[in-house]
């Protein structure tokens, strides 16, 4: 067995309850040292109340939480050093340069003048945004915003990462470069914790998921383990046309049939088997085209365990 | 025109959900129509209490009905004797009650002197020594001395021209003299020649204002009032010096609740969040911006008052180590104040509403816009809790009166003392508060 000391992030049975609702419910999680953890759930499931214990910002109920053997209950001011927090709203002064933003953030962590400001310059080029950096953050555009929403975190150079669903609203061109650079981060051997209710960001992004909803976590592992609960091993799409949506009873022969806008989703039933779902839609002039073989996703073991969808 | 009504009807919900518009909108001119009520136009409206030393050396019935006139006047607190340091009551002298208006005790100081009025007066002499620091209170009490005095001066006249008459024509032919004048007086006037002979002053009333309004001149020998002013003589620019204060403290309320409000701004955007994940506390966080406000304040009000200095010749110079100590402990207070109404908002519209609301009846009651002595008892009482009239109190000590460091002490006390007391409140109210959570 593991002692707790071993792990970057131990959380021990914390619970969080608020005048109308208990936001975590004896929640126990493991995070590895330069491990890539994200937490996926949607929105409310508890991921950003699970953060703001993390960064000590709020207190549990019970429970213990250390980052890297210090408990963040008990020594917040200095734990803090070693944690770095991306959060969810653009936590930035507008009316300020994009440098001197980062200069007012750096300056808390009593970084020398002089590393700070190298690492400042290190940062902005890292997100490609040196040129700018004596551009006020109102003229920004909602990718250079969120990317030096990132950097802000990361002058202290901090052994852990916490980003808080750091892509809200972000155009796809500068998520990916998002995506990038926080990799990038990790394999130069940063913990990071990446709370989403994208259930792509967590499948491209991380090596361990926890699944969490109402306070709970409900699944946690690498994404084969995850899927490896599901009772089926692909989804079969089936495009939305006249004689298919005609035929809707064949499909549900053969498991939970989904509608979508464009297509149907079918998620087959355990003892499936493909040559007798092929066979059935050639009895009924279903072309094979019309048919598509997915890997299964983690929305669809979203639905298996809560019955409900991610985006709900 | 369905659209039209529709528009309307949402313009309406969504104004009566916005609760600071709702107040901002009846509240806050419902509470200021009713201060300016009290102070202009109620049952008990009109000024109420200023402070008038009152010495009367002379024995004369005039004077003696001068004194007992004053005293119904509710305008007007009369003060006949003073405190010395040991703590005994002593009646005013000449000397005396001139250094209590100096001290600023006293609004004014009434002296009726042994000459007031004697057998051998052709009119009455009075000396008022005064302390023009309200320009709006000194009219006030012009008026009302003006109105007291020439009150007594038909019966004062009638009495002269009676004694005049016997003097110049002797006893028995002025006697004759007198009586054939009260006879033509009667005949033409219907007046009763004992009154004409016998004159008392409820038989002559002064109705009105008006009666007064040209007397001055036209009875200048008659009756002379000799004014001293004591203080601000030599000040280039009364209004100025007077006013920057009131003006000064009602703009730091504003700044100062405003830049207290950014609290929430930076929580909104996360920044208070970012902050509070960095090696910093919620304590710093609060005293960082306790510091910074209060150091904008003083920054605010000394520019006031060297624009004043530079455009309207206010000098601020001649005592500016005291200038200086009132600054910081109005910014103090202030502060505090803006750093409560944050604490107990929830939003920033909230904390503007609350705050215009605080700001501008503290202003109308403090002083910033027209004399307390105005104001109904009650909310007199009330001024004295404000920020405003302790801060405006302490830049009339310091600029017009010019006094040293111990008379501004109860002033700097009282609105430390105010700062303390609305900081530990803020505090905690901060702590159990919205802004963190």
């Amino acid at each position: 067995m593991v002692s707790h000391g071993e792990f970057m992030i131990n959380i021990q049975q914390i619970t969080k309850k608020y005048p109308t609702a208990t936001a975590l419910d004896a929640v126990t999680l493991e995070v590895q040292r330069q491990e890539f953890f994200g937490l996926l759930g949607p929105n409310g499931a508890g991921k950003t109340t699970l953060m703001n214990l993390l960064v000590g910002y709020i207190n549990p109920d019970s429970g213990t939480i250390t980052i890297d053997g210090d408990n963040v209950t008990q020594d917040t001011l200095d734990i803090r050093k070693k944690i770095g927090f991306v959060p969810q709203s653009l936590a930035l002064y507008d009316e300020l340069t994009a440098q001197e933003n980062l200069e007012v953030f750096g300056q808390m962590f009593d970084i020398q003048r002089k590393l700070l400001k190298k690492r400042i310059e290190e940062q902005l080029h890292a997100v490609e945004l040196y040129e700018r950096r004596k551009d006020k953050v109102k003229t920004f555009s909602g990718g250079m915003k969120r990317r030096l929403n990132i950097i802000a975190s990361l002058l202290h150079d901090p052994k852990v990462l916490l980003c808080d669903e750091p892509t809200v609203g972000v155009d796809p061109q500068s998520r990916n470069a998002i995506f990038d650079f926080l990799t990038s981060l990790n394999k130069q051997g940063k913990t990071i914790i990446y709370t989403t209710h994208y259930m792509e960001e967590a499948e491209r992004l991380c090596s361990r998921i926890g699944i969490i909803d109402h306070g709970k976590i409900i699944a946690l592992g690498t994404i084969d383990e995850l899927l490896e609960k599901l009772a089926y091993e692909e989804t079969i799409v089936i495009i939305k046309n006249p004689l298919t949506a005609k035929n809707r009873a064949v499909f549900e022969k053969f498991g939970t049939l989904l509608e979508e806008d464009d297509r149907y989703e079918l998620k087959p039933v355990e003892g499936f088997l493909l040559s007798d779902f092929f066979a059935g839609i050639e009895r009924k002039g279903i072309k094979y085209s019309w048919v598509e073989l997915h890997r299964p996703t983690l929305e669809a073991l979203f639905l298996q365990l809560t019955g409900r969808r991610l985006r709900d | 025109m369905k659209q039209i009504y529709k528009l309307f009807k949402s313009s309406y919900r969504i104004f009566w959900n916005d609760k600071v518009s709702v107040a901002l909108t009846f509240i806050v001119p419902l509470v200021l129509v009713s201060i300016f009520g009290a102070v202009f136009g109620g049952s008990d409206s009109g000024p109420q209490g200023i402070r008038l030393a009152v010495l009367n050396q002379s024995t004369s019935p005039v004077a003696k009905r001068i004194e007992s006139s004053l005293d119904t006047i509710k305008a007007f607190q009369i003060i006949k004797s003073f405190k010395t340091d040991s703590g005994k009551t002593v009646v005013f002298d000449t000397l005396s009650i001139q250094e209590y208006v100096r001290n600023g005790k006293a609004t004014a100081a009434l002296v009726l002197p042994l000459d007031t009025y004697t057998d051998t007066s052709v009119g009455l002499y009075i000396k008022f020594y005064y302390d023009p620091k309200n320009d709006m209170e000194m009219q006030t009490v012009h008026g009302l001395i003006q109105q007291v005095v020439f009150s007594q001066f038909p019966s004062v006249m009638a009495q002269s021209g009676l004694r005049q008459a016997e003097r110049f024509l002797g006893i028995k032919s002025g006697g004759v003299f007198n009586r054939n004048m009260a006879s033509l007086i009667h005949k033409y006037f219907k007046v009763d020649t004992n009154i004409i002979l016998h004159p008392q002053l409820s038989d002559f009333k002064i109705v009105g204002n008006d009666s007064t309004g040209g007397a001055p001149n036209f009875f200048n020998n008659i009756v002379r009032i000799e004014n001293q002013q004591l203080i601000g003589k030599e000040m280039k620019n009364p209004w100025a010096t007077r006013s920057v204060g009131g003006w000064g403290i009602m703009f730091l309320m504003f700044t100062l609740t405003a830049t207290s409000s950014s609290l929430f701004d930076e929580r909104r955007s996360g920044v208070l969040l970012r902050l509070l994940t960095s090696p910093v506390s919620r304590t710093h966080i609060l005293w960082s911006k306790y510091l910074f406000n209060m150091s904008l304040g003083m920054i605010q009000l000394l520019f006031l008052f060297m624009f004043g200095c530079l455009m309207f010749h206010v000098d601020i110079f001649s005592n500016f180590f005291n200038l200086m100590l009132i600054i910081i402990a109005a910014s103090i207070a202030c502060t505090a104040l803006g750093m409560l109404i944050a604490a107990f908002s929830q939003t920033r519209q909230q904390a503007n509403g609350l705050g215009t609301l605080l700001i501008l009846s503290m202003s109308a009651i403090g002083g910033a816009w027209f004399p307390t002595s105005f104001m109904p008892s009650t909310i007199q009482f009330f001024s004295k809790l404000t920020v405003v009239y302790w801060s405006i109190e302490g830049f009339m000590e310091v600029l017009w009166r010019g006094v040293g460091f111990i008379s501004i002490v109860p002033h700097l006390l009282i609105l430390l003392g105010i700062g303390a007391i609305l900081n530990l409140v803020s505090l905690r109210r901060f702590r159990r508060g919205h802004i963190f959570d």
